[in-house]
């Protein structure tokens, strides 16, 4: 008896595709019993989430004749070993969309306890899934392949953190309320954020955001009177030229008594000049900057690819040594 | 100074003891460099029990000092510089138990291995002649406050340190800034500022208790040139906490000022000691 999987994910075909094969969570279980009572499988897990759809199966057939039979749900078919490597690799977040992302172990593990509630696994998958979690704590642990933020937003929200002692001391002004904005506005909320204050030349728009997010709306003429108030500012407008620049934020600062200052410039064309990153306090980072940190997080990620592929052959060469298999 | 023992002499001398502690700051020192270079990201209780082996030899030697001479070990510059050393790595192992801030350590011990260098010089610890003029409690008390007022200002310019590198990653985005585990830089400036607080009142204490104890006994003591570095030491301090509270200069400046103060008082300390009739015994 051996392990297959079969399958298809964000990398094999559009979600239009994908969406097709998903299995409605209440519907796994009796799928699980139609693959067994067919006979294709001893036992089986079915992973569906949004970005993949996977049977994981130990079973008696050869692997021609069991992919055949599972070829009729899904598009990808790998025998052991690779298919031991495939469910480590997506435990351990190398296989997502997003590099390196914890939320496909948790998602694994749910369809994992869906299909032992269901006694459809035995022996043979209970020890593969297990040593598939256990491998992929280790390689949280021990690699950088979970480290930093990759998104704009979360970079900001990490900047911010660097910066201020608790984000529960300070508020945020968005200035012109763009999708990035908003989002970045949320995630410093989501984190703790005192409060938040959105400035647009619309005002319905930043009173529908400042609803949302339980923040307060202001004309977009007042937002200089928010900067004794407040210590992040993103700024998104369509402003044609810079709307901040030196001599306009050095009364502030004055005002500000010189507390740290973090602004966030997402516009382009930019709204806050440069030269601003040059007065005491002041930590300025445009769209690109942000980017950039995001793109090396990234980088850093994909160079440890190598050394969590290492580990995982070394888990998987383990597994399926003879005395491995036998106790099996 | 050699110890006897019933008869023996005892040839593991307290300058011995300090030798070993100083091993320790300098394996914790290199082990710091690697530690740097991975950005404080793991084992960083190593140092801390590096730094920790090193304490335990380091009290050894204050301890067998201060029972030879029978009072607190601050009579030359060896005794003070070990005292302020001592008071820098106590407020370490404390901070350090919080596991989140025992990174700390990879400054600490850059600056214990130095400090401890610089007091195994031997000029710093000439035998000791007839007893000082002026000893007992409130001399022991006067040297252990303003020591202690070091230490702290030693505190306040390694977390002014820490400031200004993480400022300087921030402001001009370097991944560093990130991957990091130093604290934000709001909160290095505050640990700074109360450092540099505390250390103060440490010090117009001890200088008081001198004044108290010494000052009304002693013609010419407030023309000695230590007691007038000190009252300018004390004034340095006092612009940089008035600087920050009154007029709001803090941030980078405000850590550039605790560094350069303390800068200024270890290349001074040694100078002005040795033109000191009253701390300097010949």
């Amino acid at each position: 008896m051996s392990v297959v999987v079969i399958g298809l994910s964000h990398r094999s075909c559009p979600v239009e595709v994908r969406e097709r094969f998903a299995f409605a969570e209440a519907r796994i279980p009796e799928a699980l019993q139609a693959l067994r009572g067919a006979g294709i499988a001893e036992e089986a897990v079915i992973v569906s989430t949004c970005n993949r759809v996977e049977i994981y199966a130990a079973t008696a057939l050869e692997p021609g004749p069991a992919f055949a039979a599972l070829k009729q749900f899904l598009l990808y078919a790998l025998a052991e070993p690779q298919s031991l490597h495939h469910l480590f690799k997506v435990a351990g977040g190398l296989d997502s969309m997003v590099l390196g992302e914890t939320e496909i172990l948790g998602q694994l593990k749910k369809a994992y306890d869906l299909a032992l509630q269901h006694r459809h696994t035995g022996a043979r998958l209970n020890k593969a899934f297990q040593r598939a979690f256990n491998t992929a704590k280790q390689i949280r642990t021990d690699t950088n392949i979970q480290r930093g933020s990759i998104s704009i937003a979360s970079v900001a929200v990490e900047l911010a953190e660097k910066i201020f002692t608790s984000l529960g001391e300070h508020e945020v002004l968005v200035l012109g309320a763009g999708d990035t904005s908003e989002k970045t506005a949320r995630a410093l909320m989501s984190r703790g954020a005192r409060g938040v204050v959105f400035a647009n030349r619309s005002p319905e728009r930043a009173q529908l955001l400042a609803a949302e997010l339980g923040g307060r709306a202001v004309p977009f003429e007042d937002w200089p009177a928010q900067f004794d108030r407040v210590d992040i500012a993103i700024s998104s407008t369509s402003a044609p030229h810079f709307i901040l620049d030196p001599p306009r934020l050095e009364p502030l600062m004055k005002q500000r008594r010189h507390r740290p200052l973090l602004l966030i410039d997402i516009a382009v064309p930019r709204d806050i000049d440069p030269a601003v990153n040059y007065l005491e306090n002041v930590y300025l980072y445009n769209v690109d900057d942000l980017q950039t940190i995001a793109d090396d997080y990234l980088k850093l990620r994909h160079d440890e690819i190598r050394r969590c592929e290492q580990i995982i052959s070394e888990k998987v060469m383990v597994l399926l040594t003879p005395q491995n298999l036998r106790r099996q | 100074m050699i110890l006897i023992y019933a008869g023996r002499v005892n040839w593991f001398t307290d300058r011995h003891w300090f030798l070993l502690a100083v091993i320790f700051y300098g394996l914790s020192t290199i082990y710091s460099v690697s530690l740097w270079r991975r950005g404080f990201r793991k084992d960083n209780r190593v140092n801390y029990l590096l730094l920790l082996a090193g304490f335990g030899c380091h009290v050894t030697a204050m301890g067998l000092r201060g029972f030879s001479l029978q009072q607190c070990p601050v009579n030359n510059l060896f005794e003070a510089t070990m005292f302020v050393g001592w008071a820098i790595v106590t407020a370490y192992l404390v901070i350090g138990l919080v596991s989140g801030l025992r990174f700390l350590g990879a400054f600490v011990s850059p600056l214990m291995f130095f400090l401890g260098v610089f007091a195994l010089m031997p000029a710093l610890d000439p035998p000791h002649g007839p007893k000082p003029e002026f000893t007992g409690a409130g001399v022991s008390l006067h040297a252990a406050f303003i020591l202690q007022a070091y230490g702290a200002f030693g505190l306040a310019a390694v977390a002014g340190l820490m400031y200004l590198s993480q400022e300087h990653n921030l402001k001009f985005h370097k991944l560093r800034a990130f991957a990091s585990l130093l604290p934000p830089i709001q909160r290095l400036e505050i640990i700074s500022a109360r450092l540099l607080r505390n250390g103060f009142i440490l010090l117009t204490v001890g200088l008081v208790i001198g004044v108290i104890v010494i000052g009304q006994h002693k013609d010419g003591y407030f023309t000695d040139v230590k007691v007038i570095w000190s009252l300018l030491v004390w004034a340095l301090y006092l612009g940089l906490l008035v600087m920050r509270w009154k007029f709001a200069q803090g941030g980078r400046r405000f850590a550039w000022g605790a560094v350069a103060a303390f800068a200024f008082v270890l290349l001074t300390f040694w100078g002005t000691n040795l033109l000191s009739p009253l701390h300097h015994h010949p």
